[in-house]
C-alpha cells in the first residue's frame, strides 16, 4: 500500500448511532498513513461470511473426520485452500422456538446467539453480534471498527415473515441488543467510506485546493455559529452548541490528519450495483481485501445473500428463486438446482479466499492472518432445522488455528466457535448469546 | 383520570393558575368521560354550565393566550425541509436528505423543533452535502454510468406454486381481466428519479412459466403510463412446468426527474391450452398428458422414506392434472444502468436562481452571495455577515482560478451556515414577554407550515414592505400559496404523519394470509390517501369528508381489491363511492392497513388508530404484565370478539378498552389490507359496538354517523394536529382557548380546509413568540 498520510485518526465514535450506511466521503482527513508499513506485526482480520436458506448437507459434510478428509461436492471450490481449511460439524442454534418465522430467526441469531423479540415496530431486540464485540474491543486501532458488506439491494420491503421485524433480516450485525448494523450494499459507497471522495482525483495540487476551500468553509462556520451562540436565549444555546461543538470536531480531526497525501487503494473506484450477482459479490469482496489489506478495518461481515433470499440465478440457467427451491421435499431436481446455488455461492468466497492468498502480508499472506467464517444459520432449508449447521472456517489466524482438518463436535452452540475466535483474536469474552464454553480442538487435535 | 384532585381548587383565581390540571378536567368533561359510569351524574344542564365556565374562565379570546405564548427553540430543517429548501434556492433537486440519518418524532410529526437534534454524524453529512449539491448548482452534475438494481419479490403466490395449490385471486377472472397485465400480481411497478437527460438502459429479468403447448406470449416496459417497448417471449419448451430465465434490454433517452416504469406480460390467460378454460385458448396441439402412474414407477430404492416421497409427488401430479394450476409470469430483477452522454452543465434554472448579474466583477460576486445568502438565511444580512461570506468565495476564486469555483465555495459556505440549518427566531429578548413575530419570520413559519420549505420571492416581498401583517394580504397569501403544488407538502409531511399512512412503506403484510399484497397494492393504497387529501386542499373542500367524503381516487388494482367495479387501467380517477360500504380515510385501504397487525385485524389498534388520530383521546399505554391476547384461537375457536370481551373481564383492562374496542369493531367487515370480508375465518363479522356512553352503531358508515355527530371532537382533533405541526412545537394547556376559538369558527365557514389553515394562522400561538431569557 501507499498510503503517505501524517497521520490517522482513531475513530472511535466513528457511525456510533443510526444511518451507517451513509457513505461519508469528507472524512478524507481520516485515510490511515502507512498503515500496513508501520505495523510491526501483521494483525489477525476476522470476517463472518453468510450464505442463506440452508445447504443440502449431504453434499457438504465430509464422511470423515480429521486431516486428509475427502471434499464433498460444494466444498468443491475450495479444494485448492484445503490446507487453510476448517471444516465443523456439529454447531447449532438452539434458538428458536419451532413457530413461524425460522429465516428471520436464523439470520437474527447468527451472529448472536439470541433468538429476536417478536415485533414488526422500532422496538427490535436481540443481542450484540460477534463482530461488534470485537471492533468494540479494539475498533479503535483502525480508521473503521468494522465493515458490513452485502450484495442483496431491498429497496422495495420485501417479506419479512410471521410479525418479525425486517431489521432482523437486513442485518446480521448487531451493534448492541436494539441497534441493528445494516449492510452497505453499494460498492461505490463502499469505496468512498473506506478511501474518500477526493481518491479518484490524480491531481495532488486540486485535491489541496479542494481542502483549503473545505478548511475556510469550516472556519467561517465555527465563527458564525460562536456569534450565534451569543445572539440566542440561554434555553436554545444548547442546540446551537450541539452543532458548533460537532464542527470543530470536524476541524480537529482535519488538522489533526494535516499536510498532504497520495492516496492508492490499489483498486478502481467502483461505479455502482452491478447488475448480476457474480459481478456483484466479487466487488465486494475486492473491497473488503482492500480495506483488510491497508488496515482500515479489521472485523467484517459479508452477506452473500439474505436469509429467505428470493433471488434467482439465471447466470446458472434457471432462474427458480432461491427460497421457495429449498423446500425441496425432497425433489430430485429441485435439491440438485439447491445444491448448485450452494456451489454457486461457495465459489465466491472463494475467490475471496484466493486472492486473499496471493496478498503478501507480514511474514505471509493475507489469508494467514485472517479468519473467515462461512456458513449458513439454517442446515436444512426444506424443514428449517437449525442444528448440524454448515460451518467452515478458512485462514491460520495469524497460528491461532490449525486447518486442514475436519472436526466433528458432539452438538454444541455455535457461540461456543466465536467465542473461540474471538479469544485467538485477542479478546477474551465471557459469554456470547447462548454460549456455554470456547469450543475446544480449533488448534490442537 | 388516576390521581387528579380538584379538592385544591379554591376559585376562580386558582384554577386559572394551574391551567394544566385545569384544562385537563374541562377535557374529560366535555368528552363525558367524568364523571366515571355507576357515579353520580348532574344533570344535562348543570354539566353543559360548568364547561362553559371552565372555557370562560380560561378565556376564548385571543387575549388571554398572549400573556402565555409559547417558545419555538431554533428549528433545524428536517429531512423533507432540507431537500425542498435546496430544490427552491438552488434548483438542484437530488434530495440529498434522504441519505441523512432519521429525525426524530414527537406529538406524531417529525418537524417537531425540540426533537430536531444535532449529532456528528449528522454534521458529517451536512458538511459533506453542501459540497456536493454547491458542485451540482454551479457546475452540473458529474455522473458516470452507474447501475441501479431492483430485486423483486416474487409474488408469494407464485412462489408456493409447488407445495400448495393456489386459488385465484379474487380479481382475476378469465372472462373479465386485466388485459394490459398492469395490475396482475407479476407485473412491477416503479417510481424512480433519474440523475440527468440522458441514454439509460433498462434491462428486465423475468420468470415464471406458460404451460407447454401455450402460444408464445410477450412482455411489454411502459414508462409515465405509455407502452414504449415489446419484447417476444420465445416458445416455450415441451418440458411443461419450468421455470424459464429471460431477459430483456432496451436503450431509451428520458429527460432527468421522477418517471413511472411499469413491466407487465399482457393477454396472460390467452393462448393457454384449452383444458385451462381461458378466453382464446391455444390451437397448438398439447402433447399426450403425462401419466401420474409413472410416480408409482418400481424403485430400487424403497426406504419408508423414499416410498413416502414418491406417494407425495404422485398424489401432487394427480392433483395437478385434474386442476390444473398455473402460476403466471413475473418480474424478479429489474436494473436501470446510466446516464450515457448526458447533458453536461448546470441546469438553466440552476443559473437562474444562482447567477443574479451578468458579469464576473468583484461587485457581481458580492451581489451573487448576497441575494443567495439572503433566500438562504431568509431574512436581509448584516454587512458583516456578507462581508465575511464574500471574503471565502473572493479566496477560492482566487485559489481556483474561476470566478464559479468562487461562488460554489460561497454557497457551500451558505449551506453550513447554522443561519440556513437552523429556522431561528431571536428569542434573546431581556424577559420572557411573549412579542409578535417579524414578517420575516412569519414569512418563514407560513412556508414551512403550508409548503415545507423556504418562502418564495413574492412572500419574501410581502415581508420587506411590511405588508403581511395585513390581515387581507395575509389572507390571499395562504389561498394562494395552497393553491401551488407545493402545498403537496402538506400531504407528505403533515397527513402521512397524521394519518400514519407514510409507515406503509415499512409493512408487511403476512405473506401466507394475504398472498396479493404486493408493493404496487402498497403504492396504489398510498396514492389514493394521497389524492383524497389533496383534492381536500386543492379544491378547499370540508374537513369532515375525511370522515364519510363519499368518494375517493381509485386505478383499477384498487378497485379490484375493494371490489368496486367498472374502474379499468392504472391511472387513478375521483370515484364516486355512493352505493358501496366505503368512505371517507376509513375506508381507505392504507388506514386500514397500517391499523392492522401483519397477519389479522385488531380492533384495539384501530380503536386506538380513531382515539389518537380522529378524536385525539390517546388512551395511555396499557399497564405492565397483562397477559396479552389468545390471538392464534382467534377465527378457529373463537372469534376475536369474544376474546377481547374476555380481555374486557379484567377491570384493570376494561377502562381503556371500553373506549379502544368498540370502535375498532365497527371497522371489522374490512380485513387487515382492508378488502371487504362477511366472515372472520369461518365466523360472520359482527361490525356492531356499544360506546362507553351506551350509544350504539351497526357497521363502518354506522361508526363513522357517530364520529360525525360530534363534529367538534373531530375538529379540534385536527386542529390541534395541525397546529401542533405548524409551529413545530407541542401545544399546552395555554394553547386551548385559541384552539377552541378556532373550532368555533369553522361551522360558518363549512369547514373548509382554507379556512382552518387560516384560522390557524391567524391565531395568537402562531403569530407569537415568547423569549426566553438572557442570564
Amino acid at each position: 500500500m501507499n498510503f503517505v498520510t501524517g497521520r490517522h485518526i482513531a475513530r472511535r465514535s466513528f457511525l456510533k448511532g443510526a444511518g451507517t450506511a451513509i457513505a461519508l466521503p469528507f472524512l478524507d482527513a481520516m485515510v490511515p498513513a502507512f498503515a500496513v508499513a508501520a505495523a510491526t506485526k501483521s494483525p489477525v482480520r476476522m470476517a463472518f461470511m453468510y450464505a442463506p436458506n440452508g445447504i443440502i448437507m449431504k453434499d457438504w459434510t465430509p464422511t470423515t473426520e480429521g486431516s486428509n478428509f475427502a471434499i464433498p461436492r460444494i466444498l468443491q471450490p475450495l479444494e485448492p485452500f484445503r490446507e487453510q481449511m476448517l471444516v465443523l460439524t456439529g454447531l447449532a442454534h438452539r434458538t428458536g422456538d419451532g413457530a413461524a418465522g425460522d429465516h428471520t430467526r436464523a439470520s437474527a441469531t447468527y451472529l448472536t446467539g439470541v433468538g429476536p423479540k417478536r415485533t414488526t415496530s422500532a422496538d427490535v431486540e436481540v443481542g450484540i453480534s460477534v463482530d461488534q464485540v470485537a471492533a468494540q474491543a479494539i475498533g479503535s486501532k483502525t480508521r473503521l471498527p468494522s465493515l458490513e458488506l452485502g450484495c442483496e439491494v431491498s429497496r422495495s420491503v420485501g417479506s419479512c415473515d410471521a410479525g418479525y421485524s425486517c431489521a432482523y433480516v437486513n442485518s446480521m450485525s448487531w451493534r448492541g441488543p436494539s441497534t441493528p448494523n445494516p449492510p452497505e450494499t453499494n460498492p461505490r459507497q463502499v469505496f468512498e467510506r473506506l478511501f474518500g471522495s477526493l481518491a479518484g482525483i490524480p491531481d495532488p495540487a486540486v485535491r489541496a485546493r479542494i481542502e483549503e476551500d473545505r478548511k475556510s468553509v469550516l472556519d467561517s462556520v465555527t465563527s458564525r455559529t460562536r456569534q450565534l451562540m451569543a445572539e440566542v436565549g440561554s434555553d436554545d444555546r444548547h442546540k446551537i452548541d450541539e452543532y458548533l461543538s460537532s464542527i470543530r470536531d470536524i476541524e480537529q480531526r482535519i488538522a489533526f490528519a494535516g499536510g498532504e497525501r497520495q492516496v492508492n487503494p490499489e483498486i478502481q473506484k467502483p461505479a455502482g450495483v452491478p447488475p448480476g450477482f457474480v459481478e456483484h459479490a466479487r466487488l465486494m469482496n475486492d473491497l473488503l481485501l482492500a480495506a483488510f489489506r491497508a488496515d482500515i478495518t479489521r472485523v467484517s461481515t459479508l452477506i452473500y445473500a439474505k436469509e429467505s433470499s428470493t433471488r434467482s440465478y439465471p447466470e446458472l440457467g434457471f432462474s427458480d428463486p432461491h427460497h421457495p427451491l429449498t423446500h425441496h421435499r425432497n425433489d430430485a431436481d429441485l435439491v440438485e438446482k439447491v445444491t448448485r446455488i450452494n456451489c454457486h455461492h461457495l465459489e465466491q468466497f472463494a475467490d475471496f479466499v484466493r486472492k486473499a492468498k496471493a496478498i503478501p502480508d507480514g511474514d505471509g499472506t493475507l489469508l494467514d492472518h485472517c479468519m473467515l467464517v462461512y456458513g449458513s444459520s439454517i442446515s436444512d432449508g426444506n424443514n428449517h432445522i437449525h442444528e448440524n449447521l454448515p460451518v467452515v472456517v478458512m485462514g491460520r489466524g495469524d497460528g491461532t488455528l490449525k486447518p486442514g482438518r475436519h472436526l466433528s463436535y458432539p452438538e454444541t452452540p455455535m457461540t461456543n466457535l466465536y467465542l473461540a475466535l474471538l479469544g485467538k483474536m485477542g479478546v477474551p469474552t465471557e459469554k456470547l448469546g447462548d454460549s456455554t464454553g470456547q469450543a475446544t480442538h480449533l488448534t490442537d487435535v | 383520570m388516576a390521581g387528579m384532585d380538584l379538592e385544591t381548587f379554591a376559585g376562580r383565581a386558582s384554577i386559572l393558575e394551574d391551567r394544566t390540571t385545569g384544562e385537563s378536567a374541562l377535557r374529560m368533561l366535555k368528552s363525558g368521560k367524568m364523571p366515571p359510569a355507576g357515579m353520580p351524574r348532574p344533570k344535562e344542564a348543570e354539566l353543559a354550565s360548568a364547561i362553559k365556565k371552565l372555557e370562560d374562565a380560561f378565556g376564548t379570546s385571543a387575549a388571554v393566550t398572549k400573556a402565555v405564548s409559547g417558545h419555538v427553540p431554533p428549528h433545524r430543517l428536517n429531512r423533507a425541509e432540507y431537500n425542498n429548501t435546496i430544490r427552491d434556492l438552488l434548483g438542484v433537486d437530488i434530495h440529498a436528505a434522504d441519505d441523512f440519518p432519521q429525525d426524530d418524532s414527537i406529538y406524531g410529526f417529525d418537524n417537531i423543533a425540540d426533537a430536531l437534534s444535532i449529532s456528528p454524524l449528522l454534521t458529517e453529512t451536512y458538511v459533506a452535502a453542501a459540497e456536493k449539491i454547491a458542485n451540482i448548482a454551479v457546475f452540473g452534475p458529474e455522473l458516470q454510468p452507474e447501475p441501479v438494481r431492483f430485486d423483486v419479490a416474487v409474488p408469494r403466490r407464485m412462489e408456493t406454486t409447488n407445495i400448495v395449490r393456489i386459488t385465484k385471486p379474487a380479481y382475476y377472472s378469465m372472462a373479465n381481466y386485466d388485459v394490459t397485465g398492469l395490475s396482475q400480481p407479476g407485473s412491477y411497478h416503479l417510481n424512480y428519479q433519474l440523475p440527468a437527460t440522458a441514454e439509460y438502459v433498462f434491462r428486465i429479468v423475468g420468470a415464471g412459466n406458460r404451460p407447454a403447448a401455450s402460444e408464445p406470449t410477450q412482455c411489454t416496459f411502459w414508462i409515465d403510463g405509455k407502452l414504449v417497448k415489446t419484447f417476444d417471449i420465445a416458445d416455450v419448451s415441451l418440458s411443461g412446468f419450468e421455470r424459464r430465465p429471460d431477459t430483456w434490454e432496451a436503450r431509451l433517452k428520458l429527460p432527468a426527474g421522477t418517471h413511472e416504469f411499469v413491466v407487465a406480460f399482457p393477454r396472460q390467460f390467452e393462448g393457454l391450452p384449452p383444458r385451462y378454460g381461458g378466453p382464446n385458448p391455444s390451437k397448438l396441439p398439447e402433447p399426450p398428458p403425462l401419466d401420474p402412474e409413472r410416480f408409482r414407477a418400481p424403485s430400487t430404492d424403497n426406504r419408508p422414506g423414499k416410498i413416502e416421497e414418491r406417494r407425495i409427488a404422485y398424489e401432487r401430479a394427480k392433483e395437478q392434472f385434474a386442476h390444473p394450476t398455473w402460476e403466471g409470469l413475473s418480474v424478479t430483477e429489474f436494473d436501470i444502468v446510466g446516464p450515457y452522454d448526458h447533458v453536461k452543465g448546470a441546469s438553466k434554472e440552476s443559473l437562474q436562481k444562482i447567477f443574479t448579474c451578468g458579469d464576473q466583477q468583484p461587485a457581481c460576486l458580492r451581489k451573487t452571495i448576497s441575494d443567495l445568502a439572503t433566500r438562504a438565511f431568509r431574512r436581509p444580512l448584516a454587512a458583516g455577515e456578507i462581508d465575511s461570506l464574500v471574503k471565502i468565495a473572493e479566496s477560492a476564486q482566487r485559489r481556483g482560478g474561476s470566478f464559479e469555483r468562487g461562488v460554489a465555495v460561497g454557497i457551500q459556505a451558505i449551506l453550513v451556515s447554522p443561519d440556513f440549518l437552523f429556522r431561528i427566531e431571536n428569542t434573546r429578548a431581556a424577559n420572557t414577554e411573549p412579542r409578535r413575530l417579524t414578517d420575516y419570520e412569519l414569512a418563514s413559519r407560513l412556508s414551512y407550515f403550508l409548503w415545507s420549505s423556504m418562502p418564495d420571492e413574492a412572500l419574501m416581498s410581502r415581508a420587506a414592505n411590511g405588508s403581511l401583517k395585513n390581515a387581507e394580504v395575509l389572507r390571499a397569501e395562504v389561498k394562494r400559496m395552497l393553491a401551488d403544488p407545493k402545498s403537496r407538502a402538506l400531504f407528505d409531511n403533515f397527513a402521512s404523519e397524521w394519518l400514519e399512512v407514510r409507515r406503509l412503506e415499512s409493512l408487511n403484510p403476512d405473506r401466507d394470509s394475504f398472498p396479493d399484497f404486493n408493493d404496487y397494492l402498497r403504492s396504489s393504497m398510498q396514492k389514493e390517501t394521497e389524492l383524497f387529501f389533496e383534492n381536500l386542499v386543492r379544491n378547499d373542500g370540508s374537513v369532515l369528508d375525511l370522515i364519510d367524503g363519499k368518494y375517493s381516487f381509485l386505478n383499477e388494482r384498487l378497485a379490484a381489491h375493494y371490489g368496486i367495479p367498472g374502474v379499468k387501467g392504472q391511472e387513478f380517477r375521483r370515484v364516486d363511492l355512493s352505493g358501496t360500504n366505503r368512505s371517507g380515510v376509513l375506508g381507505q385501504g392504507s388506514v386500514l392497513t397500517v391499523s392492522s397487525y401483519a397477519t389479522r385485524t385488531s380492533p384495539v389498534l384501530r380503536g386506538k388508530w380513531i382515539l389518537d388520530n380522529i378524536l385525539n383521546a390517546p388512551p395511555p399505554p396499557p399497564p405492565p404484565n397483562v397477559p396479552s391476547l389468545d390471538a392464534a384461537s382467534a377465527g378457529s375457536s373463537a372469534t376475536l370478539r369474544q376474546v377481547l370481551e374476555q380481555h374486557r373481564a379484567n377491570p384493570v383492562c376494561a377502562s381503556c378498552h371500553t373506549r379502544m374496542d368498540p370502535l375498532g369493531f365497527g371497522l371489522e367487515n374490512y380485513d387487515a389490507v382492508g378488502s371487504w370480508r362477511d366472515k372472520d375465518g369461518k365466523f360472520p363479522v359482527d361490525s356492531s359496538g356499544v360506546l362507553p356512553d351506551g350509544r350504539t352503531f351497526q357497521g363502518p358508515e354506522g361508526l363513522k354517523s357517530v364520529l360525525r355527530a360530534d363534529k367538534d371532537a373531530f375538529a379540534n382533533s385536527l386542529t390541534t394536529k395541525l397546529l401542533q405541526y405548524g409551529l413545530g412545537r407541542g401545544v399546552e394547556s395555554f394553547d386551548q382557548p385559541a384552539i377552541r376559538q378556532i373550532v368555533s369558527r369553522l361551522p360558518a365557514a363549512d369547514y373548509r380546509f382554507s379556512s382552518l389553515v387560516l384560522e390557524i394562522v391567524n391565531s395568537s400561538p402562531f403569530q407569537m413568540q415568547r423569549g426566553t431569557g438572557t442570564p
